[in-house]
Protein backbone atom coordinates (compact mmCIF):
# COMPACT_ATOMS: atom_id res chain seq x y z
CA UNK A 1 0.00 0.00 0.00
CA UNK A 2 3.22 2.58 0.55
CA UNK A 3 4.72 2.00 -2.58
CA UNK A 4 0.64 2.63 -4.26
CA UNK A 5 0.56 5.82 -2.15
CA UNK A 6 4.01 6.65 -3.18
CA UNK A 7 3.82 5.62 -7.30
CA UNK A 8 0.48 7.75 -6.72
CA UNK A 9 1.78 10.87 -5.52
CA UNK A 10 4.78 10.96 -7.04
CA UNK A 11 4.53 13.80 -9.77
CA UNK A 12 2.60 16.32 -7.32
CA UNK A 13 5.31 15.45 -5.25
CA UNK A 14 8.32 16.32 -7.59
CA UNK A 15 6.22 18.94 -9.22
CA UNK A 16 5.64 20.58 -5.83
CA UNK A 17 9.01 19.83 -4.63
CA UNK A 18 10.75 21.43 -8.03
CA UNK A 19 8.80 24.87 -7.84
CA UNK A 20 9.54 25.18 -3.53
CA UNK A 21 13.68 24.54 -4.57
CA UNK A 22 12.65 27.30 -7.05
CA UNK A 23 11.10 29.44 -4.56
CA UNK A 24 13.56 28.75 -1.88
CA UNK A 25 16.38 29.41 -3.75
CA UNK A 26 14.68 32.79 -4.99
CA UNK A 27 13.69 33.80 -1.62
CA UNK A 28 17.60 32.84 -0.56
CA UNK A 29 19.20 34.48 -3.61
CA UNK A 30 17.61 37.53 -3.93
CA UNK A 31 18.49 39.69 -0.99
CA UNK A 32 21.39 41.92 -2.22
CA UNK A 33 19.13 42.37 -5.89
CA UNK A 34 16.07 43.21 -4.48
CA UNK A 35 17.10 45.23 -0.88
CA UNK A 36 17.87 48.49 -2.31
CA UNK A 37 14.08 48.83 -4.10
CA UNK A 38 12.42 47.27 -1.93
CA UNK A 39 14.26 49.64 1.48
CA UNK A 40 13.07 52.60 -0.08
CA UNK A 41 9.32 51.98 0.37
CA UNK A 42 8.43 55.81 0.25
CA UNK A 43 8.08 55.48 -3.80
CA UNK A 44 6.23 52.73 -3.30
CA UNK A 45 2.37 52.86 -3.26
CA UNK A 46 1.27 51.02 0.09
CA UNK A 47 0.01 51.14 3.40
CA UNK A 48 1.80 52.73 6.11
CA UNK A 49 2.02 49.45 8.19
CA UNK A 50 2.89 47.61 5.11
CA UNK A 51 5.56 50.03 4.30
CA UNK A 52 6.91 49.24 8.05
CA UNK A 53 6.60 45.22 7.70
CA UNK A 54 8.53 45.97 4.16
CA UNK A 55 11.55 47.70 6.04
CA UNK A 56 11.56 45.51 8.82
CA UNK A 57 11.84 42.94 6.37
CA UNK A 58 14.63 43.71 4.57
CA UNK A 59 16.14 45.37 7.41
CA UNK A 60 18.42 41.79 7.62
CA UNK A 61 19.16 38.73 5.24
CA UNK A 62 17.49 36.50 8.16
CA UNK A 63 14.20 38.74 8.02
CA UNK A 64 13.93 38.84 4.44
CA UNK A 65 14.82 34.94 3.86
CA UNK A 66 11.87 34.10 7.08
CA UNK A 67 9.20 36.93 5.45
CA UNK A 68 10.13 35.24 2.25
CA UNK A 69 10.19 31.54 2.66
CA UNK A 70 8.45 30.74 5.66
CA UNK A 71 6.13 33.64 5.96
CA UNK A 72 4.75 33.68 2.45
CA UNK A 73 6.67 31.34 -0.40
CA UNK A 74 7.28 28.26 2.02
CA UNK A 75 3.83 28.39 3.36
CA UNK A 76 1.73 29.03 0.18
CA UNK A 77 3.20 25.80 -1.99
CA UNK A 78 3.64 23.41 0.75
CA UNK A 79 -0.37 24.37 1.33
CA UNK A 80 -1.01 23.97 -2.11
CA UNK A 81 0.95 20.72 -2.36
CA UNK A 82 -1.03 19.67 1.15
CA UNK A 83 -4.42 19.93 -0.14
CA UNK A 84 -3.23 18.57 -3.33
CA UNK A 85 -2.12 15.55 -1.92
CA UNK A 86 -4.98 15.43 0.59
CA UNK A 87 -8.09 15.91 -1.62
CA UNK A 88 -7.28 12.91 -3.50
CA UNK A 89 -6.80 10.44 -0.72
CA UNK A 90 -10.18 9.38 -0.18
CA UNK A 91 -12.30 11.47 -2.99
CA UNK A 92 -9.97 10.41 -6.05
CA UNK A 93 -10.19 6.62 -4.50
CA UNK A 94 -14.44 7.37 -4.72
CA UNK A 95 -14.33 9.01 -7.76
CA UNK A 96 -12.33 6.30 -9.65
CA UNK A 97 -13.94 3.62 -8.27
CA UNK A 98 -10.98 2.20 -6.60
CA UNK A 99 -11.94 2.77 -3.11
CA UNK A 100 -13.80 -0.77 -3.39
CA UNK A 101 -10.71 -2.66 -4.16
CA UNK A 102 -9.23 -1.23 -1.20
CA UNK A 103 -11.77 -1.30 1.10
CA UNK A 104 -12.46 -4.72 -0.02
CA UNK A 105 -9.64 -6.23 1.32
CA UNK A 106 -9.17 -7.19 4.78
CA UNK A 107 -7.62 -3.53 6.67
CA UNK A 108 -9.61 -1.26 8.81
CA UNK A 109 -10.34 1.96 7.45
CA UNK A 110 -8.63 3.08 10.26
CA UNK A 111 -5.33 1.67 8.77
CA UNK A 112 -6.03 2.85 5.44
CA UNK A 113 -6.67 6.25 5.90
CA UNK A 114 -3.76 6.70 8.26
CA UNK A 115 -1.61 5.05 6.02
CA UNK A 116 -2.39 7.64 3.41
CA UNK A 117 -2.27 10.24 5.71
CA UNK A 118 0.92 9.01 7.09
CA UNK A 119 2.52 8.68 3.41
CA UNK A 120 1.82 12.39 2.26
CA UNK A 121 2.73 13.52 5.59
CA UNK A 122 5.85 12.45 5.06
CA UNK A 123 6.09 13.53 1.35
CA UNK A 124 5.53 17.02 2.69
CA UNK A 125 8.23 16.42 5.69
CA UNK A 126 10.40 15.74 3.06
CA UNK A 127 9.60 18.51 0.81
CA UNK A 128 9.93 20.94 3.61
CA UNK A 129 13.63 19.68 4.51
CA UNK A 130 14.70 19.71 1.07
CA UNK A 131 13.84 23.39 1.06
CA UNK A 132 15.28 24.27 4.50
CA UNK A 133 18.78 22.25 3.31
CA UNK A 134 18.43 24.46 -0.47
CA UNK A 135 17.91 27.57 1.99
CA UNK A 136 20.70 27.12 4.26
CA UNK A 137 23.38 25.90 1.96
CA UNK A 138 22.42 28.81 -0.68
CA UNK A 139 22.60 31.31 2.29
CA UNK A 140 25.75 29.79 3.29
CA UNK A 141 27.06 30.56 -0.69
CA UNK A 142 25.78 33.99 -0.89
CA UNK A 143 27.82 34.74 2.76
CA UNK A 144 24.80 35.47 5.16
CA UNK A 145 25.29 31.92 7.11
CA UNK A 146 22.05 31.10 9.06
CA UNK A 147 21.25 29.46 12.75
CA UNK A 148 20.67 25.94 12.08
CA UNK A 149 18.53 26.08 14.77
CA UNK A 150 16.01 28.63 14.11
CA UNK A 151 16.05 26.96 10.32
CA UNK A 152 14.98 23.56 12.22
CA UNK A 153 12.41 24.64 14.18
CA UNK A 154 10.87 26.78 11.77
CA UNK A 155 11.01 24.09 9.05
CA UNK A 156 8.88 21.68 11.80
CA UNK A 157 6.74 24.66 12.59
CA UNK A 158 5.97 25.12 8.54
CA UNK A 159 5.95 21.69 8.42
CA UNK A 160 3.43 21.48 11.08
CA UNK A 161 1.19 23.72 9.93
CA UNK A 162 0.76 22.44 6.49
CA UNK A 163 -0.62 19.23 8.37
CA UNK A 164 -3.56 20.96 9.65
CA UNK A 165 -4.25 21.80 5.48
CA UNK A 166 -3.46 18.23 4.83
CA UNK A 167 -5.70 17.04 7.56
CA UNK A 168 -8.83 19.37 6.08
CA UNK A 169 -7.78 18.25 3.08
CA UNK A 170 -8.67 15.02 3.94
CA UNK A 171 -12.06 15.34 5.86
CA UNK A 172 -13.16 17.16 2.81
CA UNK A 173 -11.94 13.88 0.89
CA UNK A 174 -13.87 12.05 3.23
CA UNK A 175 -17.28 14.04 2.71
CA UNK A 176 -17.25 14.54 -0.87
CA UNK A 177 -17.07 12.24 -3.92
CA UNK A 178 -14.87 14.36 -6.33
CA UNK A 179 -11.62 15.58 -5.90
CA UNK A 180 -12.38 19.48 -7.33
CA UNK A 181 -14.50 20.25 -3.80
CA UNK A 182 -12.14 19.01 -1.31
CA UNK A 183 -9.46 21.13 -3.10
CA UNK A 184 -11.65 24.37 -3.05
CA UNK A 185 -13.07 23.76 0.58
CA UNK A 186 -9.72 23.19 1.83
CA UNK A 187 -8.00 26.28 -0.16
CA UNK A 188 -10.59 28.27 0.92
CA UNK A 189 -10.87 27.56 4.61
CA UNK A 190 -6.82 28.27 4.51
CA UNK A 191 -6.93 31.19 3.18
CA UNK A 192 -9.76 32.10 5.81
CA UNK A 193 -7.35 30.98 8.40
CA UNK A 194 -4.29 33.00 7.31
CA UNK A 195 -6.38 36.44 6.17
CA UNK A 196 -6.05 38.09 9.79
CA UNK A 197 -2.70 37.90 9.80
CA UNK A 198 -2.52 40.62 6.91
CA UNK A 199 -4.26 42.98 9.45
CA UNK A 200 -2.57 44.87 12.21
CA UNK A 201 -3.41 43.61 15.55
CA UNK A 202 -5.29 40.48 14.42
CA UNK A 203 -1.97 38.10 13.91
CA UNK A 204 -3.28 36.46 17.12
CA UNK A 205 -5.82 34.82 14.95
CA UNK A 206 -4.14 33.99 12.19
CA UNK A 207 -2.74 30.48 12.05
CA UNK A 208 0.08 31.59 9.90
CA UNK A 209 1.71 33.54 12.75
CA UNK A 210 2.06 30.58 14.46
CA UNK A 211 3.61 28.43 11.50
CA UNK A 212 5.92 31.24 10.67
CA UNK A 213 7.29 32.26 14.36
CA UNK A 214 9.82 35.22 13.61
CA UNK A 215 11.34 35.00 16.96
CA UNK A 216 12.04 31.00 16.53
CA UNK A 217 13.61 32.04 13.49
CA UNK A 218 15.75 34.13 14.77
CA UNK A 219 16.34 32.05 18.15
CA UNK A 220 15.04 34.30 20.32
CA UNK A 221 12.62 31.99 22.07
CA UNK A 222 11.48 28.30 21.96
CA UNK A 223 7.86 28.28 20.33
CA UNK A 224 6.25 26.09 22.58
CA UNK A 225 2.82 28.05 22.44
CA UNK A 226 3.08 27.84 18.34
CA UNK A 227 4.07 24.45 18.45
CA UNK A 228 1.15 23.39 20.60
CA UNK A 229 -1.22 25.06 18.63
CA UNK A 230 -0.02 23.85 15.00
CA UNK A 231 -0.16 20.44 16.87
CA UNK A 232 -4.18 20.86 17.72
CA UNK A 233 -4.60 22.54 14.46
CA UNK A 234 -2.93 19.47 12.58
CA UNK A 235 -4.34 17.24 14.79
CA UNK A 236 -8.09 18.31 14.85
CA UNK A 237 -9.14 17.69 11.24
CA UNK A 238 -7.43 14.61 10.96
CA UNK A 239 -9.20 13.41 14.01
CA UNK A 240 -12.40 14.51 12.31
CA UNK A 241 -12.35 12.59 9.27
CA UNK A 242 -11.05 9.50 11.00
CA UNK A 243 -14.31 9.53 12.60
CA UNK A 244 -16.15 10.37 9.71
CA UNK A 245 -14.10 8.16 7.37
CA UNK A 246 -15.11 5.08 9.86
CA UNK A 247 -19.04 5.75 9.90
CA UNK A 248 -19.24 6.64 5.51
CA UNK A 249 -21.21 4.61 3.66
CA UNK A 250 -19.61 3.62 -0.21
CA UNK B 1 -21.94 -18.20 -26.50
CA UNK B 2 -22.60 -21.31 -28.85
CA UNK B 3 -24.64 -23.87 -27.80
CA UNK B 4 -22.07 -26.80 -28.00
CA UNK B 5 -19.62 -24.17 -25.26
CA UNK B 6 -22.73 -24.02 -22.92
CA UNK B 7 -23.35 -27.27 -22.99
CA UNK B 8 -19.56 -28.23 -22.03
CA UNK B 9 -19.84 -25.37 -19.01
CA UNK B 10 -23.37 -26.34 -17.70
CA UNK B 11 -21.59 -30.34 -17.67
CA UNK B 12 -18.29 -29.09 -15.95
CA UNK B 13 -20.55 -27.63 -13.79
CA UNK B 14 -22.53 -30.43 -12.55
CA UNK B 15 -18.98 -32.65 -12.40
CA UNK B 16 -17.72 -29.73 -10.57
CA UNK B 17 -20.41 -28.64 -8.06
CA UNK B 18 -19.88 -30.31 -4.55
CA UNK B 19 -23.42 -31.45 -3.32
CA UNK B 20 -25.28 -28.42 -1.19
CA UNK B 21 -23.76 -28.12 2.42
CA UNK B 22 -26.39 -27.63 4.84
CA UNK B 23 -23.62 -24.60 6.31
CA UNK B 24 -24.79 -21.36 4.50
CA UNK B 25 -22.22 -18.97 3.22
CA UNK B 26 -24.58 -16.07 3.40
CA UNK B 27 -27.06 -15.64 5.34
CA UNK B 28 -29.64 -12.85 5.75
CA UNK B 29 -32.46 -12.04 7.88
CA UNK B 30 -34.88 -9.11 7.34
CA UNK B 31 -32.18 -6.90 6.04
CA UNK B 32 -32.96 -3.43 5.44
CA UNK B 33 -30.75 -0.39 4.07
CA UNK B 34 -31.79 2.96 2.86
CA UNK B 35 -30.58 5.79 0.66
CA UNK B 36 -31.75 8.74 2.44
CA UNK B 37 -35.44 7.84 3.23
CA UNK B 38 -35.82 5.76 0.39
CA UNK B 39 -35.63 0.97 0.94
CA UNK B 40 -33.21 0.01 -1.72
CA UNK B 41 -32.92 -3.20 0.14
CA UNK B 42 -36.41 -3.70 1.86
CA UNK B 43 -36.55 -6.70 4.31
CA UNK B 44 -34.36 -8.96 2.15
CA UNK B 45 -34.31 -13.08 3.84
CA UNK B 46 -32.22 -15.21 2.21
CA UNK B 47 -29.58 -18.42 2.35
CA UNK B 48 -26.84 -18.82 -0.23
CA UNK B 49 -25.94 -22.64 0.80
CA UNK B 50 -22.00 -23.31 0.78
CA UNK B 51 -20.75 -24.71 -2.42
CA UNK B 52 -22.82 -23.23 -4.70
CA UNK B 53 -22.65 -20.95 -7.17
CA UNK B 54 -25.49 -18.54 -6.50
CA UNK B 55 -26.99 -15.89 -9.10
CA UNK B 56 -28.59 -12.73 -7.38
CA UNK B 57 -30.55 -11.60 -10.45
CA UNK B 58 -32.74 -8.47 -10.46
CA UNK B 59 -33.42 -5.14 -12.73
CA UNK B 60 -31.31 -2.04 -12.70
CA UNK B 61 -31.86 -0.25 -9.06
CA UNK B 62 -33.58 -3.35 -7.52
CA UNK B 63 -30.87 -3.24 -4.66
CA UNK B 64 -27.83 -5.76 -5.83
CA UNK B 65 -25.15 -4.04 -5.31
CA UNK B 66 -26.63 -2.23 -2.09
CA UNK B 67 -26.80 -5.39 -0.84
CA UNK B 68 -23.19 -6.73 -1.66
CA UNK B 69 -21.74 -3.20 -0.52
CA UNK B 70 -23.65 -4.27 3.11
CA UNK B 71 -22.30 -8.13 3.30
CA UNK B 72 -19.10 -6.71 2.79
CA UNK B 73 -19.51 -3.86 4.92
CA UNK B 74 -18.67 -1.12 2.73
CA UNK B 75 -22.61 0.20 3.99
CA UNK B 76 -23.77 -0.32 7.70
CA UNK B 77 -27.73 -2.00 7.16
CA UNK B 78 -30.63 -0.06 8.65
CA UNK B 79 -32.54 -2.78 9.86
CA UNK B 80 -31.98 -6.46 10.01
CA UNK B 81 -29.00 -8.44 10.33
CA UNK B 82 -26.53 -10.01 7.89
CA UNK B 83 -23.81 -13.14 8.38
CA UNK B 84 -20.85 -14.15 5.55
CA UNK B 85 -19.65 -17.64 6.61
CA UNK B 86 -20.69 -17.51 9.81
CA UNK B 87 -19.04 -13.75 10.49
CA UNK B 88 -21.42 -10.65 11.60
CA UNK B 89 -21.05 -8.31 8.29
CA UNK B 90 -21.43 -5.34 10.57
CA UNK B 91 -19.07 -5.64 13.99
CA UNK B 92 -16.53 -8.72 12.15
CA UNK B 93 -16.23 -7.24 9.05
CA UNK B 94 -12.76 -7.98 9.15
CA UNK B 95 -13.72 -11.19 8.74
CA UNK B 96 -15.53 -11.40 6.40
CA UNK B 97 -13.64 -9.84 4.17
CA UNK B 98 -10.21 -11.88 5.24
CA UNK B 99 -12.32 -14.81 3.46
CA UNK B 100 -14.01 -13.11 0.96
CA UNK B 101 -12.95 -12.08 -2.70
CA UNK B 102 -14.76 -9.70 -3.77
CA UNK B 103 -14.84 -8.09 -7.93
CA UNK B 104 -16.73 -4.62 -7.80
CA UNK B 105 -19.44 -3.66 -10.35
CA UNK B 106 -17.04 -0.86 -11.53
CA UNK B 107 -14.03 -3.00 -11.71
CA UNK B 108 -11.63 -0.43 -10.87
CA UNK B 109 -7.95 -0.87 -10.84
CA UNK B 110 -5.38 1.02 -9.72
CA UNK B 111 -4.75 2.03 -13.76
CA UNK B 112 -0.85 3.75 -12.82
CA UNK B 113 0.35 0.20 -10.97
CA UNK B 114 1.50 -2.71 -13.28
CA UNK B 115 0.28 -6.13 -12.45
CA UNK B 116 2.95 -6.66 -10.27
CA UNK B 117 2.63 -3.57 -8.57
CA UNK B 118 -0.27 -4.24 -7.91
CA UNK B 119 -0.30 -7.90 -6.80
CA UNK B 120 2.33 -6.36 -4.27
CA UNK B 121 -0.36 -4.08 -2.89
CA UNK B 122 -2.94 -6.93 -2.88
CA UNK B 123 -0.55 -8.32 -0.98
CA UNK B 124 0.10 -6.27 1.39
CA UNK B 125 -3.33 -6.39 2.32
CA UNK B 126 -4.16 -9.71 2.69
CA UNK B 127 -2.60 -11.84 5.20
CA UNK B 128 -3.30 -15.08 2.89
CA UNK B 129 -2.11 -14.22 -0.15
CA UNK B 130 -1.02 -17.06 -2.71
CA UNK B 131 1.09 -15.45 -5.08
CA UNK B 132 1.12 -18.29 -7.10
CA UNK B 133 -2.49 -18.85 -7.14
CA UNK B 134 -2.65 -15.22 -8.41
CA UNK B 135 0.23 -16.11 -11.24
CA UNK B 136 -1.30 -19.20 -12.16
CA UNK B 137 -4.82 -17.80 -13.33
CA UNK B 138 -2.53 -14.56 -15.34
CA UNK B 139 -1.43 -17.20 -17.13
CA UNK B 140 -4.29 -19.43 -17.44
CA UNK B 141 -6.13 -16.08 -18.83
CA UNK B 142 -3.12 -15.11 -21.06
CA UNK B 143 -2.65 -12.11 -19.40
CA UNK B 144 0.88 -10.03 -20.22
CA UNK B 145 2.32 -10.45 -16.44
CA UNK B 146 4.26 -6.90 -16.09
CA UNK B 147 2.01 -4.71 -18.32
CA UNK B 148 0.42 -1.37 -16.90
CA UNK B 149 -3.27 -1.80 -15.46
CA UNK B 150 -4.52 1.25 -17.61
CA UNK B 151 -3.08 -0.24 -21.23
CA UNK B 152 -5.10 -4.07 -20.32
CA UNK B 153 -9.09 -4.12 -22.24
CA UNK B 154 -12.01 -4.01 -20.30
CA UNK B 155 -11.90 -8.38 -20.42
CA UNK B 156 -8.44 -8.58 -19.30
CA UNK B 157 -9.23 -6.07 -16.14
CA UNK B 158 -12.24 -8.82 -15.22
CA UNK B 159 -9.93 -11.38 -15.51
CA UNK B 160 -6.81 -10.17 -13.33
CA UNK B 161 -9.61 -8.43 -10.69
CA UNK B 162 -10.92 -12.06 -10.41
CA UNK B 163 -7.18 -13.36 -10.27
CA UNK B 164 -6.57 -10.86 -7.42
CA UNK B 165 -9.91 -11.81 -5.85
CA UNK B 166 -8.72 -15.47 -5.96
CA UNK B 167 -5.27 -14.36 -4.60
CA UNK B 168 -6.01 -14.23 -1.04
CA UNK B 169 -7.53 -17.49 -0.82
CA UNK B 170 -11.32 -17.05 -0.12
CA UNK B 171 -13.94 -19.44 0.76
CA UNK B 172 -16.61 -17.11 -1.03
CA UNK B 173 -16.57 -15.28 -4.31
CA UNK B 174 -18.53 -12.21 -4.46
CA UNK B 175 -18.81 -10.95 -8.10
CA UNK B 176 -21.11 -7.43 -8.66
CA UNK B 177 -21.92 -7.95 -12.21
CA UNK B 178 -18.58 -9.26 -13.11
CA UNK B 179 -18.94 -9.36 -16.96
CA UNK B 180 -20.88 -6.55 -17.66
CA UNK B 181 -19.98 -4.67 -20.62
CA UNK B 182 -17.11 -7.87 -21.73
CA UNK B 183 -17.52 -9.07 -25.22
CA UNK B 184 -19.34 -13.04 -25.64
CA UNK B 185 -15.62 -14.40 -25.82
CA UNK B 186 -14.56 -12.22 -22.81
CA UNK B 187 -17.73 -12.98 -21.05
CA UNK B 188 -17.33 -16.98 -22.29
CA UNK B 189 -13.49 -16.96 -20.86
CA UNK B 190 -14.03 -15.47 -17.64
CA UNK B 191 -17.20 -18.42 -16.62
CA UNK B 192 -15.80 -21.39 -17.96
CA UNK B 193 -12.88 -20.57 -15.59
CA UNK B 194 -14.99 -19.26 -12.72
CA UNK B 195 -17.07 -22.70 -13.33
CA UNK B 196 -14.04 -25.57 -14.19
CA UNK B 197 -11.55 -23.80 -11.83
CA UNK B 198 -12.86 -21.91 -9.33
CA UNK B 199 -16.08 -23.78 -8.54
CA UNK B 200 -14.35 -26.98 -8.84
CA UNK B 201 -11.99 -26.14 -5.83
CA UNK B 202 -15.50 -26.28 -3.74
CA UNK B 203 -16.00 -22.26 -3.01
CA UNK B 204 -18.81 -20.45 -2.92
CA UNK B 205 -19.91 -18.11 -5.99
CA UNK B 206 -22.20 -15.67 -5.24
CA UNK B 207 -22.51 -13.49 -8.12
CA UNK B 208 -24.88 -10.67 -9.27
CA UNK B 209 -26.00 -10.45 -12.97
CA UNK B 210 -28.75 -8.82 -15.09
CA UNK B 211 -28.00 -11.38 -18.08
CA UNK B 212 -30.28 -14.17 -17.45
CA UNK B 213 -28.34 -16.75 -20.12
CA UNK B 214 -25.08 -16.54 -18.41
CA UNK B 215 -27.17 -16.85 -14.89
CA UNK B 216 -28.65 -19.93 -16.43
CA UNK B 217 -25.46 -21.95 -17.96
CA UNK B 218 -23.44 -21.00 -14.59
CA UNK B 219 -25.68 -20.79 -10.98
CA UNK B 220 -27.30 -23.83 -9.75
CA UNK B 221 -29.39 -21.32 -7.45
CA UNK B 222 -30.97 -18.34 -7.74
CA UNK B 223 -32.68 -15.16 -6.22
CA UNK B 224 -34.99 -12.36 -8.16
CA UNK B 225 -35.12 -9.00 -6.13
CA UNK B 226 -37.32 -6.38 -6.89
CA UNK B 227 -37.32 -2.79 -5.51
CA UNK B 228 -34.92 -4.13 -3.11
CA UNK B 229 -37.54 -6.97 -1.77
CA UNK B 230 -37.28 -10.77 -2.25
CA UNK B 231 -39.16 -12.18 -5.59
CA UNK B 232 -37.93 -15.51 -5.36
CA UNK B 233 -34.45 -17.99 -3.92
CA UNK B 234 -34.69 -21.52 -4.70
CA UNK B 235 -32.31 -24.06 -6.60
CA UNK B 236 -32.46 -23.51 -10.85
CA UNK B 237 -33.12 -27.17 -11.39
CA UNK B 238 -36.26 -27.29 -8.96
CA UNK B 239 -37.27 -24.31 -10.57
CA UNK B 240 -37.38 -25.58 -13.58
CA UNK B 241 -38.88 -29.34 -12.61
CA UNK B 242 -41.62 -27.69 -10.55
CA UNK B 243 -42.26 -24.56 -13.05
CA UNK B 244 -43.44 -25.78 -17.47
CA UNK B 245 -44.83 -23.54 -19.98
CA UNK B 246 -47.58 -25.46 -21.67
CA UNK B 247 -48.45 -24.24 -25.91
CA UNK B 248 -51.86 -24.72 -26.94
CA UNK B 249 -52.52 -24.39 -30.61
CA UNK B 250 -56.57 -24.57 -31.00
CA UNK B 251 -58.17 -24.91 -34.26
CA UNK B 252 -60.72 -21.56 -33.45
CA UNK B 253 -60.87 -18.92 -31.54
CA UNK B 254 -61.29 -19.38 -27.58
CA UNK B 255 -64.43 -17.33 -26.35
CA UNK B 256 -63.52 -15.69 -22.96
CA UNK B 257 -65.05 -17.57 -21.46
CA UNK B 258 -63.19 -20.40 -21.79
CA UNK B 259 -60.06 -18.07 -21.16
CA UNK B 260 -60.86 -17.55 -18.05
CA UNK B 261 -61.75 -20.99 -17.03
CA UNK B 262 -57.60 -21.74 -18.32
CA UNK B 263 -56.62 -19.58 -16.00
CA UNK B 264 -58.41 -20.27 -12.90
CA UNK B 265 -57.33 -23.44 -13.14
CA UNK B 266 -55.11 -24.18 -9.90
CA UNK B 267 -52.14 -24.96 -12.11
CA UNK B 268 -51.72 -22.13 -14.52
CA UNK B 269 -49.62 -19.35 -13.15
CA UNK B 270 -50.33 -16.89 -15.63
CA UNK B 271 -51.58 -16.94 -19.13
CA UNK B 272 -50.85 -14.89 -22.44
CA UNK B 273 -53.37 -15.36 -25.34
CA UNK B 274 -52.28 -14.67 -29.17
CA UNK B 275 -55.17 -15.48 -31.87
CA UNK B 276 -55.72 -19.03 -31.63
CA UNK B 277 -52.63 -20.26 -29.47
CA UNK B 278 -52.93 -19.59 -25.42
CA UNK B 279 -49.20 -19.84 -23.38
CA UNK B 280 -49.66 -21.23 -20.25
CA UNK B 281 -47.08 -20.89 -17.47
CA UNK B 282 -47.75 -23.88 -15.27
CA UNK B 283 -46.54 -24.91 -11.64
CA UNK B 284 -47.33 -28.16 -9.96
CA UNK B 285 -49.03 -31.39 -11.62
CA UNK B 286 -48.52 -30.32 -15.51
CA UNK B 287 -49.91 -33.80 -16.43
CA UNK B 288 -53.12 -33.30 -14.71
CA UNK B 289 -53.53 -29.97 -16.34
CA UNK B 290 -52.73 -31.27 -19.69
CA UNK B 291 -55.08 -33.85 -19.09
CA UNK B 292 -58.18 -31.38 -18.00
CA UNK B 293 -57.17 -29.26 -21.12
CA UNK B 294 -57.57 -32.17 -23.31
CA UNK B 295 -60.72 -33.41 -21.95
CA UNK B 296 -62.76 -29.54 -22.68
CA UNK B 297 -65.03 -28.94 -25.74
CA UNK B 298 -62.47 -27.12 -27.47
CA UNK B 299 -60.42 -28.86 -30.94
CA UNK B 300 -56.77 -28.58 -29.78
CA UNK B 301 -54.66 -28.85 -32.85
CA UNK B 302 -51.20 -28.76 -30.70
CA UNK B 303 -49.80 -29.18 -27.12
CA UNK B 304 -46.49 -28.81 -26.39
CA UNK B 305 -44.94 -28.74 -22.29
CA UNK B 306 -41.58 -27.20 -22.30
CA UNK B 307 -38.94 -26.41 -19.83
CA UNK B 308 -39.08 -22.87 -18.53
CA UNK B 309 -35.84 -20.56 -18.95
CA UNK B 310 -34.46 -18.63 -16.60
CA UNK B 311 -35.73 -15.25 -18.91
CA UNK B 312 -39.47 -16.66 -18.63
CA UNK B 313 -39.12 -17.32 -15.49
CA UNK B 314 -37.74 -14.12 -14.68
CA UNK B 315 -39.93 -12.25 -16.57
CA UNK B 316 -43.00 -14.10 -15.03
CA UNK B 317 -41.98 -13.06 -11.72
CA UNK B 318 -41.33 -9.76 -12.48
CA UNK B 319 -44.77 -9.35 -14.40
CA UNK B 320 -46.33 -11.12 -11.58
CA UNK B 321 -44.93 -8.28 -8.84
CA UNK B 322 -46.70 -5.93 -11.26
CA UNK B 323 -49.67 -7.43 -11.47
CA UNK B 324 -49.71 -7.74 -7.60
CA UNK B 325 -49.49 -3.67 -7.31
Amino acid sequence: MIVKELIEARWKAIICGLLALVLVEASAATYDLLRPVLSNTSSLQMPQFLQQQVQQLTSSYSLYVWGNWFAKNGTEILAVLAAVLGAGLIAGEVSKGTIFLLLGKPISRERALLTKYALSALILFAVTVLSSVALIITAAIAGYPQQLGGIMISTVLLWLGVLFVLGLALLFSVLFKDVLRPLLCTLVITILAIIPGFFPNWGAWSLLGYWSSQAAYLGQSFPTKELIICLVAAALPLFLALILFRRQAY
Amino acid sequence: MSEEKGISMATAKKESLPAHGQAAAIEIHGLVVKYGSKRAVDGLTFRVPAGTIFGFLGPNGSGKTTTIKTLLGFRPPDGGSAQVLGYDVVSQSLQVRARVGYVSETNSLYDFLTIPQLCAFCRSLSPEWNQQVVDRYIGLFGLPPREKVGRLSKGMKSQLALSLALGGNPDLLILDEPTAGLDPLARHEFLNTLISEVAAEGKTIFFSSHMLSEVEVVADWVAIIRKGKLVLCDELDHLKQTQKVVKLTYAELLPVSEIEMLRSLPEVKSLAQEGRSVRLVAQGNVDTLTQTIQTRPYELRDIETVDLNLEDLFLEYMKERTDDR
